[in-house]
């Protein structure tokens, strides 16, 4: 079992090497010098800070880019195509092929996120005092959150068309990251209805907020010990039931018509 | 009722095990006992459809068509089973039902005594899809290998095998050749390739010739012919019926997703007919049907069954200075049996005299 979900793993890994997606780093790189040459004239003693805050949320957004655009995509096309059906007619479990795919992409995120993390912090040894191994910790975290979002866009290609399914996605990242927010406004509306929606949509979407202290980590604070355990105990509990539940609708699922 | 196909080549494991020899289109009305863990002792029977059904909804209203309708059939060990069916009759429909790439609305599918929908019972099994698709990323050889990976080869076997089953399809100059850069008849010697990759028990074939080349598709049946010698138990899929009658012990004949006949090809086809193509020109002989002529170019094809009628058809256009063009000898019955059940005439034409 682990054999297969190593070869299905480390086939889609090499596929999204040979698509060329980490030129999506390059891009990094030039939104990492661009926001140094042009944005450190007008933020005269907070240039380092900009960078990391510019830095950070381009990890996230192109980590994003990757998982969704790439995700929505990965089963579909093997559906369409047909490469599935010889897979499948070897010993392989369609929750294998499944958790296989999945880490693949994770293996090429995680690959993604070491390179423009390296980028990230070499940019910061030339901005004097700027450097500092907190910001591991936001790596981490986004690492995770990305995960998260791999999951969710797995589950819900299983199930979708890939424009859908990335649509979908889209507003699951961006609803988490305003559970919270949304959950507060919902308590401070006196109709138990608007209550009892907030709830609802607090308890359905992941809170991604777990995973952003981006703004305190830029800021100068690092992050606890024991809020990384904390976040990635939430996120691989959130990965887990998604792929539970995924694994479930893909082993129904016809493969082929007539 | 479940037809069985003729066992061909009795194994040694058969014969030390004292499995019978089943009777030719036999009730099994026992199921073998098979033990995963001892596979040098494989059953006679490599697959079993027991009763095979399975509809689609299609259009706005979700209406139920139906794919294939009680389906049975078993093949024995180093036998060549053929279904054959006009477009839609439920061959690949059958097939993906045997590899579970569709569930099944209901009935039983036994892999040498495995459950079908048991991972584990693909595990001896090749498999060739009708237009086949791999990673374009992949070259020939890192696609075997990862094929290998699924399968559990050693790793210390993979290379030698890999190399082998290149060598078997003629793709050995071509193994570091990414996949996006194959012709159609590569992707199929690939496809085959990966399917025999594993030495399977059981070799299932979805049109394994369509859209090859007249060369393409002579290389791939001899290759067919090679495994079946070596004891490979294969079920394909066709509606070229000449290929078949080439490759197949047995065939069995879909029409409208049920299994109508299965006729073992050695008594089918018994008798040999003759095909000769006479070119007219301006003499029309009178023992000559008019619905053989054609209109366009001054031929006629002639049909016969036996020897004597044939002798007496060149002797009668040696009389009458009609050259033949051609002469062909084949076997038509299943064609003729093909036709038949799907409700067409055969193409044969008496000679009237």
């Amino acid at each position: 079992m682990t054999g297969n979900i190593v070869a299905l793993a480390t086939s889609t890994f090499l596929e999204t090497v040979r698509d060329r997606i980490f030129y999506l780093v390059a891009i990094f790189g030039f939104i990492m010098l661009a926001s140094t040459a042009i944005l450190s004239p007008l933020t005269v003693g907070a240039q380092s800070k900009i960078m990391a805050d510019v830095g950070l949320a381009s990890m996230v957004i192109f980590g994003l880019l990757v998982v969704v655009f790439v995700g929505s995509n990965m089963v579909r096309k093997e559906l369409d195509k047909g490469t599935i059906v010889t897979i499948l007619s070897k010993p392989v479990g369609r929750r294998e092929y499944l958790i296989g795919k999945f880490l693949g992409l994770n293996l090429t995120l995680a690959s993604m996120l070491a390179i423009m993390g390296l980028l990230f912090l070499l940019m910061l040894l030339f901005a004097p005092g700027s450097f500092s191994l907190r910001f591991l910790g936001a790596f981490y975290l986004t690492f995770l959150e990305l995960t998260l979002i791999n999951a969710v866009v797995v589950f819900f290609s299983t199930s979708v068309s890939p424009v859908l399914a990335a649509v979908f996605t889209l507003g699951v990242f961006t609803v988490g990251h305003l559970s919270q927010s949304i959950r507060d406004f919902g308590q401070m509306q006196g109709g138990v209805f608007q209550q009892q929606v907030s709830e609802v949509v607090y308890y359905l979407t992941p809170n991604l907020e777990v995973f952003n202290l981006r703004g305190s980590i830029v800021h100068g604070t690092a992050v606890s010990g024991e809020h990384l355990v904390m976040a990635t105990v939430y996120s691989l509990a959130w990965t887990v039931l998604l792929l539970v539940v995924a694994g479930s609708i893909f082993s129904r699922k016809e493969l082929r018509g007539e | 009722m479940i037809i069985q196909a003729p066992v061909k080549n009795r194994t040694l494991d058969q014969e030390a095990t004292g499995t019978p020899q089943a009777d030719r289109h036999s009730v099994v009305t026992e199921r073998e006992e098979v033990s995963p863990s001892k596979p040098s002792l494989a059953p006679a029977m490599v697959l079993e459809v027991r009763d095979l059904r399975k509809s689609f909804r299609s259009g706005f209203l979700k209406r139920r068509i139906r794919g294939i309708d009680g389906v049975s059939f078993s093949v024995n060990r180093g036998s060549v089973f053929a279904l054959i069916g006009h477009n839609g009759a439920g061959k690949t429909t059958t097939i993906n039902c045997i590899l579970d790439l569709v569930h099944a609305d209901g009935g039983e599918v036994s892999i040498m005594g495995l459950d079908h929908r048991d991972p584990a019972s693909r595990g001896r099994v090749g498999y060739l899809p009708e237009r086949p698709y791999f990673f374009e990323h992949l070259t020939g050889r890192e696609l075997l290998k990862f094929y290998a990976r699924l399968l559990g080869m050693p790793k210390n076997r993979r290379a030698a095998r890999i190399d082998e089953v290149l060598a078997m399809v003629g793709m050995t100059a071509y193994a570091g050749r990414r996949l996006k850069k194959f012709s159609k008849g590569m992707l199929q010697r690939i496809g085959l390739a990966q399917a025999v990759l594993g030495e399977p028990d059981l070799l299932i074939l979805d049109e394994p010739m369509s859209g090859l080349d007249p060369i393409g598709r002579r290389e791939i049946r001899e290759l067919l012919m090679d495994l079946k010698k070596a004891g490979t138990t294969i079920i394909l899929s066709s509606h070229i019926v000449p290929d078949v009658e080439m490759i197949a012990d047995t065939v069995g004949i879909l029409k409208d997703g049920c299994l109508v006949a299965v006729r073992d090809l050695d008594e089918l086809s018994n008798g040999f007919s003759y095909t000769g193509d006479l070119a007219l020109g301006e003499a029309e002989p009178a023992w000559l049907p008019a619905d053989c002529r054609t209109q366009n170019d001054g031929r006629a094809r002639v049909q016969v069954d036996s020897v004597a009628d044939l002798r007496n058809l060149l002797n009668d256009c040696h009389r009458e200075a009609i050259p033949v063009v051609s002469l062909a000898t084949h076997r038509s019955s299943l064609e003729e049996l093909f036709m038949e059940i799907n409700g067409e005439t055969p193409l044969k034409r008496e000679v009237v005299r």
